[in-house]
């Protein structure tokens, strides 16, 4: 019971975090993309394999560690 | 696993080179990164890596390719507790994956395989990837197959092994705010289905009217002294389905960058975490950036964790037990940095790329025996080359 209230409420936070991300956007053309392109913005910084690895062990949690592409048009 | 890996990389080179066509501009890189470890209860681990990737961003196919060694050697008061000398062990791991997203609409496969001589764990997974709104807005999906196999040292597979399968759904969207700031989610179920108990793991167990009186961070010598002679095996629950939810957030500044990650976690076995990772990105130049980074993971113990398990003998066993302290409720805090210098001639100045960082991580054992907290650090340098 208390697994599917938690269920429930991951899925109402998603749909929140959803509506959240596309109310108040402002459409960005190709041409102002400059900064999304910057390479902070794709991928510099992020953890290693070795970081992943002690991650992985020293916390209990896995999962969504990985994230759908930043639509930054840099290609 | 050769055979297996072996397809995987067959299939991602199939991929690779049916997407390929004469004049593509192909770029490749190749990397490597060697990353130590070294904590307070006596493990350390030696981590090098090598890796690849070739791209054509005109023709929007790219293949990658990782291979790593761990090489860990450890002497944590769980082996003192067995009357066990020091342990070393030798982990080989590797991945391929294949990209092909020639439009708006991209598809991505990818294997990985991991090997110790009582663990081989392989997994295959694949990922859809549509552009929405002149690529303001991405959505994603993917699943993922694993299947592990656990045994023993010195023992065949045939004499003794657990099996492990697990199913993964990811589902995902970016969304661009504007044209500094993106912001995106990810949702994870896994499902796992098999016995993951770990067969060297003991579990010292108390007589009724003892347990209750064994402290946290308990020694090897009062643990000893208090248990009774049964101390069986670790067993965990034979089905755990776990969901995870990452929220992210990338800010572009004028001389610097904010990413932000935010993980919330719940699983069937009662287990819930929130992990909080936030890096400031500093430009100092245009070879150089750095970075300090902060992170910060808290859980509670799954349902069966219980620092003392009470039995009265051999024949009354708790059905689920475990001494694994990463089901136990802890905080981990993390602080550290990185730096990343972009050595390559004018011109081309991500032509060789250096990249080090360091961080040191203090975990807080709320209700274990034999350890109380942790210290640990992890160094790491890369160096990337283009091709």
């Amino acid at each position: 019971m208390r697994l599917a209230v938690r269920r429930h409420a991951l899925a109402l936070l998603a749909a929140a975090a959803l509506i959240s991300t596309t109310a108040g956007c402002r459409h960005v053309r190709p041409y102002d993309r400059g900064k999304l392109a910057h390479p902070t913005m794709t991928g510099v910084g992020e953890p290693g394999p070795s970081a992943e690895h002690v991650y992985a062990v020293h916390e209990g949690a896995v999962g969504g560690s990985a994230t759908a592409e930043s639509g930054c048009g840099c290609n | 696993m050769g055979r297996a890996s072996a397809t995987l990389l067959a299939i991602a080179l199939v991929l690779a080179a049916s997407a390929a066509r004469a004049g593509d501009t192909v770029n490749g890189r190749a990397f490597t990164e060697i990353g130590a470890y070294q904590d307070s209860v006596a493990v350390s681990v030696l981590t090098p890596s090598v890796g690849a990737t070739v791209e054509s961003p005109t023709a929007g196919w790219g293949a990658n390719a990782l291979y790593l060694v761990d090489m860990v050697s450890a002497a944590s008061p769980d082996i003192v507790a067995t009357a066990s000398k020091r342990w070393s062990e030798v982990r080989h791991a590797g991945n391929v994956g294949a990209k092909y997203k020639p439009g708006t609409f991209g598809v991505s496969v990818a294997g990985n395989a991991s090997y110790t001589p009582d663990y081989l764990a392989l997994g295959a997974s694949g990922r859809v990837t549509q552009e929405l709104d002149e690529k303001n807005l991405t959505l994603t999906a993917g699943y993922g197959y694993g299947h592990d196999t656990i045994g023993r040292t010195g023992t065949p597979w045939s004499v003794f092994s657990n099996e492990l399968d697990y199913h993964s759904f990811v589902g995902g969207l970016s969304r661009v705010v504007n044209n500094a700031l993106v912001l995106s989610g990810q949702g994870e179920v896994i499902v796992e289905r098999g016995d993951q108990s770990k067969p060297y793991r003991f579990v010292p167990m108390f007589a009724p009217s003892v347990a209750p009186t064994i402290a946290p961070g308990a020694s090897v010598d009062q643990v000893a002294n208090a248990r009774i002679s049964a101390r069986p095996l670790e067993q965990l629950p034979l089905a755990r389905e776990r969901y995870a939810l990452t929220l992210r957030m990338a800010l572009r500044l004028a001389a610097s960058t904010i990413r932000l990650d935010q993980r919330g976690y719940v699983d069937s076995w009662e287990q819930r975490a929130t992990t909080t990772d936030f890096r400031w990105m500093f430009d100092a130049g245009r070879r150089v950036i750095w970075w300090p980074r902060l992170r910060l993971h808290a859980q509670n113990g799954a349902s069966f964790w219980q620092r003392a398990y009470a039995a009265t003998s051999a024949r009354d066993l708790p059905a689920l037990r475990t001494g694994d302290r990463e089901l136990s409720p802890l905080v981990n805090a993390t602080a550290g940095g990185g730096v990343r210098l972009a050595l390559g001639a004018p011109g081309d100045l991500d032509g060789w790329v250096l990249t080090a960082t360091g961080e040191g991580t203090h975990t807080w054992f709320l209700d274990t025996i034999y350890v109380k907290d942790r210290w640990s650090a992890l160094v790491t340098v890369g160096l990337e080359v283009g091709f």
